[in-house]
């Protein structure tokens, strides 16, 4: 794959990554001191700045088996107003629902985070501005992007730890995707699967890149993902300042074998550190954690 | 028990009606930007789908309450929605795309019902029936065959409806929405060559979507061997596109599902369209207000122009009013002159 634009940085130019793996049983568990205690080794900046958490809320879920789990981002929300954020916002533009609202309230966000209007976004709703790719995977060359993803200081990709039966995994990077509005892209965004699925998720995240990631892996899913896969208890929290290192550090965990998978093996090129040795592992190793994830026929040469 | 208007004052939750022109309707008169058109939230720039059924729900208040009062609202809406219509015919989402996309179909069903424009209707037509989707041509077949992930979904692609944007496959809704414009205006149809065969395709596509056991969801009823499951909104623009058809077995299980679900539905956007579709196929439904403003005092409908616009609608709809907005839902007279051959009550296979 080519990039036209020479703008993002090769791995080689790249100082490590950081990549915390840290245990959280179940949902019950204190996820805002693991996660608050997390963030503070890494001393993002975000004192007074607008961090905006984009999850992956892609379904009705009512058994928390889909999107991820309003426990984990409540819990980041709360961590980075105690790491003195102005304003911690939630934001999301599922694919394949229209009703936004319908989606929040099965998941019972708000119960979680108080009541929603001032703090989420419905990114397929919000103002947009055209803004040209900075790379060229895909045949996308611009994307209108909503104005709350470009106006945010920070940004931070959560989401949910899963198989997915056309892209191989859905992790921080893919999650990504959400962050194109339906309004512009329609319900499912099927434009960007036109323009070529993981050639798009590249151009995404080169033009906006998450400025972290926090992976939901207490309960992944594997198998026919990312909706219709089956429950996988991992019981770990994966965040990092690097969405390449988290994510290959995710597929690995997975039992997966990261530059196999198309996206994030050019995703390493440019946009962060795929390779072990570039990668500074926190909290937990990779081995006492792994747990194989079952995958369609088609990903059969993902494993390990 | 009280709900918040836009403004943040609280007033006392009242009958249905109540809340369409104590809430809803201040919400859009207020919403509403300077140069005529509403965007997806106050304070969000135009785009033309918010405004399309802005225009529709305040048409509709006014002819259920006989109110006038904001007939100025409307004009300057309608002004801004037909200026916002591209050279070639369409619209696009938002003013600053100069390619235009499946909300073409709801600036003609809004235009439509008011009598307005039927010129820049009639262009707005033309060109959704010379909008075709990407997939199901003979090359791409060919080239489908090749591709290890064609065999995941299972759904006849030569079967083309309508597609979101430019350069992609056809989706359930979109379909729906170009269907209701069409039938909405049968003279203007029937006068554009072929347009009697993209509706029959896009019927055809539409059942040929269906999730089995009945329903929509945005259109992959079958993926890697596992049945697909039914939204309810797909479903409430499936049926109201397929209306014509009520006595077939697949309109009467999707009716079903839906009316099995209703009781479930946890959004308003959902919950109007529901609402709306069951009424016009003549169920008798409890009044939705209650349930609307429920929702409404929890979380403002995330500020959501389009879920208040809706609301209105159904906490309004009868099946006249249905009719207004969609058209009558008798059987298509170009449907049945295309296929003479074929019952009123069953498209073409």
């Amino acid at each position: 794959m080519s990039f036209a634009v020479a703008d993002l940085r090769p791995p080689f130019e790249r100082p490590p990554s950081r990549v915390a793996i840290r245990p959280a049983v179940n949902y019950q568990a204190d996820l805002a001191n693991v996660l608050f205690e997390t963030l503070r080794e890494f001393a993002l900046p975000v004192r007074g700045k607008t961090v905006l958490l984009k999850p992956n809320f892609v379904e009705h879920d009512p058994e928390f088996v889909i999107n991820t789990h309003p426990a984990v981002v409540a819990a980041a929300r709360e961590s980075f107003l105690r790491l003195g954020a102005k304003t911690v916002l939630v934001a999301e533009g599922p694919a394949n629902e229209r009703d936004t609202e319908a989606i929040l309230e099965s998941i019972r966000l708000r119960e979680f985070l108080g009541p929603l209007g001032r703090i989420f976004v419905d990114l397929n709703a919000d103002g947009v501005e055209l803004v040209p790719t900075r790379t060229r995977a895909s045949k996308l060359k611009e994307l209108y992007l909503p104005r709350s993803i470009l106006l945010a200081d920070f940004v931070v990709s959560m989401p949910k730890m899963k198989t997915h039966h056309w892209a191989g995994v859905t992790l921080s990077l893919k999650n990504m995707f959400g962050i194109v509005p339906g309004s512009c892209y329609g319900w499912p965004k099927n434009a960007l699967h036109w323009a070529g699925l993981t050639r798009s998720i590249l151009d995404i995240n080169s033009t906006v890149r998450p400025d972290f990631a926090i992976v939901d892996g207490i309960v992944g899913m594997e198998g026919n993902g990312p909706i219709q896969g089956i429950p996988k208890p991992c019981g770990v929290l994966v965040l990092g300042d690097d969405p390449v290192a988290v994510d290959g550090t995710c597929a690995r965990i997975m039992g997966l074998v990261p530059e196999r998978i198309d996206y994030l093996s050019h995703a390493g090129l440019l946009l962060g550190h795929l390779q072990p040795a570039k990668i500074l592992q926190l909290g937990e190793t990779i081995e006492t954690v792994r747990i194989p994830f079952a995958v369609t026929e088609t990903f059969r040469d993902l494993q390990a | 028990m009280s709900v918040a208007c836009p403004n943040g004052e609280l007033v006392p939750a009242s009958n249905s009606s109540g809340f369409a022109g104590r809430v809803c309707r201040p919400f859009l008169l207020n919403s509403q930007n300077s140069d005529g058109g509403w965007g997806f939230h106050p304070d969000c720039d135009n785009a033309v789908e918010p405004t399309c059924w802005a225009l529709a729900a305040l048409s509709s208040y006014a002819n259920t309450n006989r109110d006038s009062s904001h007939e100025e609202s409307v004009r300057r809406g309608l002004k801004w929605l037909c200026d916002a219509q591209l050279a070639d015919g369409s619209w696009p989402a938002v003013p600053a795309q100069r390619v235009g996309c499946w909300i073409t179909s709801a600036a003609c069903l809004t235009l439509d019902a008011g009598g307005y424009a039927p010129h820049q209707v009639a262009r707005g037509l033309q060109w959704l029936c010379d909008f075709w989707p990407a997939e199901g041509t003979a090359w791409w077949r060919l080239a489908s065959k090749f591709r290890r992930k064609s065999s995941l979904v299972r759904q006849d692609a030569s079967l083309r409806g309508w597609s979101w944007t430019q350069g992609a496959a056809s989706w359930v809704e979109p379909t729906s929405a170009a269907l209701l414009a069409l039938n909405r205006s049968p003279a203007q149809s029937r006068r554009i060559a072929g347009a009697a065969r993209r509706q029959s395709l896009g019927e055809r596509m539409l059942y040929d979507r269906m999730c089995p056991g009945g329903g929509w969801n945005s259109g992959n009823p079958h993926v890697y061997g596992v049945a697909g499951v039914p939204r309810i909104g797909p479903t409430a623009w499936a049926l109201l596109a397929l209306r014509q058809y009520r006595a077939r077995s697949e309109n009467q299980m999707s009716l079903q599902w839906l009316q099995d679900s209703y009781g479930h539905i946890r959004g308003p956007l959902s919950l109007s369209l529901a609402h709306t579709c069951l009424t016009a196929y003549g169920k008798v439904m409890l009044p939705v207000g209650p349930a609307l403003e429920a929702m409404y005092s929890t979380n403002q409908f995330l500020g959501s122009v389009a879920s208040v616009a809706w609301a209105i609608m159904a906490v309004q709809t009868t099946p006249q009013s249905v009719a207004i907005l969609f058209g009558p839902s008798g059987p298509s007279p170009m449907i049945q002159a295309a296929n003479s051959d074929a019952s009123a009550d069953r498209p073409p296979r």
